[in-house]
């Protein structure tokens, strides 16, 4: 039995498909980067795994039982979204957002308790941006807001992240902050499913690697064995050279660069 | 702490407000015996005042109906204009939004021109408020599935209103210019002059209800304004809370037109000045919309009656007083609407 999968799964917009026949398995407590160019059905795939979405054929499991078999408040319980930009158009600061991960939690007319309120304060230290949490959220900067995001799912108890191309938008050293933040939960037991548009990012992860063209998975299997110089130029439409860098990490250099010199 | 005390000092405002208004009109009467009157009346504490008997036909027969009315709408349209604003994630929203004014005007403009009861137009305006966002549900629900379920509420609130002012343009157009097309005008521009306390009685339970439950539901609407696949992934069922949010707010908004026609503004700028005060956290928001378009009803209707000898019609003034206040307001539009 697997952990968390999806089997055959076809899902249309109206009339045209946007994925067709996709399989998908996730272990507990593994990284999936799911890569591919634009409007391959990235996005559409992780709704489906969140449930957000019903594919038209397929299913997706979640320990042994159908998504659709959970109700929306258990499913929160389990799986949580990290969405790439959150639209916040009233002035709601970090910590009210963060709390709002507590929600499934509540019943009507009861107020949060003073559990929720330390387990939203204990994930924001977790992240360290607990200094953050009196500030309005449409005034943090894209890092941090990204950090808030998931400050929310960790307060919502959910182990599954899904989160749709997590850095984008943030500066090199944010990145490099938000992958290493992920590194780190996932060692403490967090699983990961998340779209994104650099392989090298997958390949500093480590897990595996979907690779998704055209509504199909083109590869997958171990990020190190899956993410290949033919796969990324079959995918892209780029002509780049995957090398070892000296301690045996494998870098992409595109072609241009070589003939600059 | 910063909220209690405002929460403290707004209750305080209202109920002096109150008094206020109970003592000011054709025939004043001043603090002192008003204190008396109530003591004596209510809690049986004192000795009665003078000409007690004329006192207390003003103060509970005509001016305490027509008051209480004031407040309940006042909060009423707040709250509902509060709530529409979270659940389309767009601060200038009006209770209106869905067509529930224009429907109800309608048929409040039907009910005048068809019935002769003051019971039967409050039925017709009733039912189509609600008539007039089943409409703009219906429009939402042909495109249901793509696309943000919002932005077709949106539209489709647009249409329901275009169609029900349409309408009641045509109605006015062959009512009775002598006898029917007068009433139905001043209808529209509200008033609180007809309130007695038999309306009172009828629509006081399911505003002040649905008022208290609206207001509730702010932990649930902050939560769909960041929009609804965040919603959903926090396990919140989007549509099962959007649908009873928009059932008490329309069933808040036709009630207020039931009672005193159409009153514009103050569902759009009392949250604003609410959130100005409180922050945009619907949970402390809501119940501060309550009191304080309560608050500013009463003192436009008490403006509206005893400031000319003739009495203005309540939507011309909050209309007028409404406006600059907006202005005004739009200056944190900037900031997020904090």
């Amino acid at each position: 039995m697997s952990f968390y999968s999806a089997e055959n799964l076809y899902f249309s917009y109206n009339t045209t498909p946007i994925l067709e026949g996709v399989d998908l398995h996730i272990q507990e407590g593994s990284i999936v980067s799911l890569l591919g160019p634009n409007g391959t059905g990235k996005s559409t795939l992780m709704k489906l795994f969140l449930g957000l979405l019903s594919p038209q054929s397929g299913e997706v499991r979640l320990k042994g039982k159908t998504l659709q078999s959970y109700s929306i408040k258990e499913r929160a319980l389990h799986v949580s979204y990290v969405p790439q930009s959150t639209q916040v158009a009233f002035a709601f600061c970090a910590l009210d957002i963060v709390m709002m991960g507590r929600i499934a939690f509540e019943s009507w007319f009861q107020k949060p308790s003073k559990t929720d309120k330390d387990l939203a304060r204990a994930a924001m230290e977790r992240l360290g941006i607990v200094h953050l949490e009196k500030r309005t959220f449409q005034t943090l900067s894209g890092g941090e807001k990204q950090l808030v995001l998931i400050a929310r799912s960790l307060a919502q108890g959910a182990k599954i992240l899904v989160m749709d191309e997590p850095v984008s938008g943030l500066d090199y050293g944010n990145q490099l902050r938000l992958l290493e933040t992920i590194m780190k939960l996932s060692q403490e037991g967090y699983t990961f499913l998340k779209s994104t548009h650099f392989p090298e990012h997958a390949l500093m992860l480590g897990g595996y690697t979907y690779a998704l063209k055209d509504g199909h998975i083109l590869a997958h299997g171990l990020t190190c064995k899956t993410i290949t110089q033919e796969l990324i130029n079959e995918l892209y439409h780029t002509n780049i050279e995957l090398k070892q860098t000296v301690c045996g990490y494998p870098v992409c250099i595109p072609s241009f660069v070589h003939t600059k010199v | 702490m910063k909220n209690s005390f405002l929460f403290g000092l707004m209750i305080a405002v209202l109920v002096a407000s109150l008094l206020i208004s109970l003592a000011l009109g054709r025939y004043e009467i001043d603090l002192s015996t008003l204190t008396q009157l109530l003591l004596w009346k209510v809690l049986n504490i004192g000795t009665a005042p003078k000409e007690v008997m004329l006192l207390s036909n003003i103060v509970f027969d005509i001016r305490l109906p027509r008051i209480l009315a004031v407040v309940l709408v006042g909060a009423a349209l707040s709250v509902s204009g509060g709530a529409f604003q979270a659940m389309f994630v767009n601060p200038l929203v009006s209770p209106g939004i869905l067509g529930v004014l224009a429907g109800a005007s309608f048929g409040a403009a039907l009910g005048i021109m068809i019935s002769d009861s003051w019971f039967g137009v409050q039925l017709f305006s009733f039912a189509f408020g609600f008539v007039a966002v089943l409409v703009a549900l219906g429009v939402a629900k042909i495109y249901g599935r793509s696309g943000s379920q919002t932005i077709l509420l949106v539209l489709g609130g647009v249409i329901s209103s275009s169609l029900f002012s349409a309408l009641l343009s045509m109605v006015k157009y062959v009512a009775d210019p002598y006898n029917k097309l007068p009433t139905i005008v001043y209808w529209l521009m509200g008033s609180f002059s007809a309130v007695d306390m038999k309306t009172l009685s009828g629509v006081a339970i399911p505003l002040i209800l649905s008022t208290i439950v609206l207001s509730f539901m702010g932990k649930y609407l902050n939560v769909l304004s960041l929009g609804d696949e965040d919603a959903k992934a926090l396990g919140v069922r989007v549509v099962w809370v959007r649908n009873s949010a928009i059932l008490l707010a329309t069933l808040l908004s036709t009630l207020t037109v039931v009672v005193a026609g159409m009153i514009g503004w103050v569902g759009l700028i009392i949250p604003h000045i609410a959130r100005f005060l409180v922050g945009a956290d619907n949970r402390v928001l809501l119940p501060m919309c309550a009191l304080l378009g309560a608050t500013f009803l009463i003192i436009v209707d008490t403006l509206c009656r005893t400031s000319m000898s003739v009495e203005i019609p309540i939507g011309i003034a909050t209309s007028l007083i409404g406006i600059p206040i907006f202005v005004f307001a739009l200056k944190n539009a900037k900031k997020g609407f904090a």
